[in-house]
């Protein structure tokens, strides 16, 4: 662009369109309505399965799944309910392992001190009287308190 | 279609949405478009009859496209006002042949009379500043401006050079001419 052409670009941009002007053409511009396009099946379709959707989301029992929890298992957990909770599981604990060890009640007895019924059992399985073996760890203590007394 | 997808559409683009849906969006952007350059040409150009035909010009366009024939609506848009202009300015001499030459000349708006330019610019005569006008503020090329004129390209571009050194010695005064030493003879 010349300099004698930016002169006269910033010379004309002071002649503007009057407004005047601008609003007859756009009211003329106006009197030409929008064309619709009627194809009101389309319209009536899309709402029908809008509504059926709506429907379905408000009414499906999906969505309700979680919220109906049975009384006294949604409750807040607190410290003393995790101590109660903690105690039984032990003392479900030692009921299943006294159930499953058939040595559950000798090693008691072996570790609240008394060591006569460990060392009568000792004693008949040296003498091979009784078929069942003592676990290696109450062999052991067996050894270490029980006298082997000479059969006379 | 959203007002910033209006902006990124050609004119062509724009002119065929309005009329395929009469989106009055469409023709409000097209309008702000070219509404400036379009009054500021055909203003300088005929005063008197600037507003008559640009607002012809749009209702022609509103009421069915135009035939482009691969042209663009810029283009087509003064090519149309500066064909109007003319007939409107034979028509106004015809009435008024009785009046002085300097009269005829586009009566410059209040803003153009106070401008030194532009008032230079209605001081050329009518096809040199149609030439100079279609070219600076439509921004037409040449080759365009000298089908619109049906003159050849050189002439028309001889005539541009023409209508810029006038309109510099309107503003500038006369180019300074070297000083002539006359020997004196005694």
């Amino acid at each position: 662009m010349s300099v004698c052409e930016r002169d006269y670009q910033l010379a004309a941009a002071v002649i503007q369109s009057p407004a005047a002007l601008d609003e007859k053409i756009l009211k003329r511009a106006r009197s030409f309505k929008p064309t619709r396009r009627n194809r009101p099946w389309v319209s009536r379709a899309a709402s029908g399965f809008a509504a059926v959707a709506i429907a379905v989301l408000l009414i499906h029992p999906a969505q309700y799944l979680g919220a109906l929890t049975p009384p006294g298992h949604a409750t807040t957990p607190s410290a003393a309910v995790e101590e109660t909770s903690l105690a039984n599981w032990q003392e479900y604990a030692e009921e299943a392992l006294a159930k499953a060890d058939p040595w559950y009640e000798l090693r008691q007895t072996v570790e609240s001190g008394d060591h006569v019924a460990l060392c009568s059992q000792w004693r008949e399985q040296q003498r091979d009287i009784s078929a069942e073996k003592l676990p290696r760890d109450l062999v052991r203590e067996a050894r270490s308190h029980c006298r082997l007394l000479k059969a006379q | 279609m959203t007002r910033n997808a209006f902006q990124n559409l050609s004119d062509e683009a724009l002119l065929d949405y309005y009329h395929s849906t009469r989106n009055l969006r469409a023709f409000r952007q097209l309008y702000s478009r070219h509404k400036d350059s379009l009054y500021r040409y055909c203003a300088q150009m005929h005063f008197p009859s600037a507003a008559s035909v640009v607002e012809q010009l749009w209702d022609s366009l509103l009421e069915r496209p135009p035939e482009l024939c691969g042209r663009l609506l810029r283009n087509w848009l003064f090519i149309r006002a500066s064909q109007m202009l003319g007939i409107s300015e034979t028509a106004t001499d015809g009435e008024e042949n009785s009046a002085p030459r300097e009269s005829t000349y586009a009566e410059p708006a209040a803003a153009a009379e106070s401008d030194r330019l532009l008032s230079a610019v209605q001081k050329l005569p009518r096809i040199e500043r149609n030439i100079l006008l279609l070219h600076m503020e439509c921004r037409l090329p040449l080759a365009t401006v000298a089908d619109i004129e049906r003159i050849s390209l050189s002439k028309c571009r001889a005539l541009y050079q023409n209508g810029k050194e006038r309109l510099r010695e309107i503003l500038h005064g006369p180019e300074r001419q070297p000083w002539q030493v006359k020997e004196v003879t005694l």
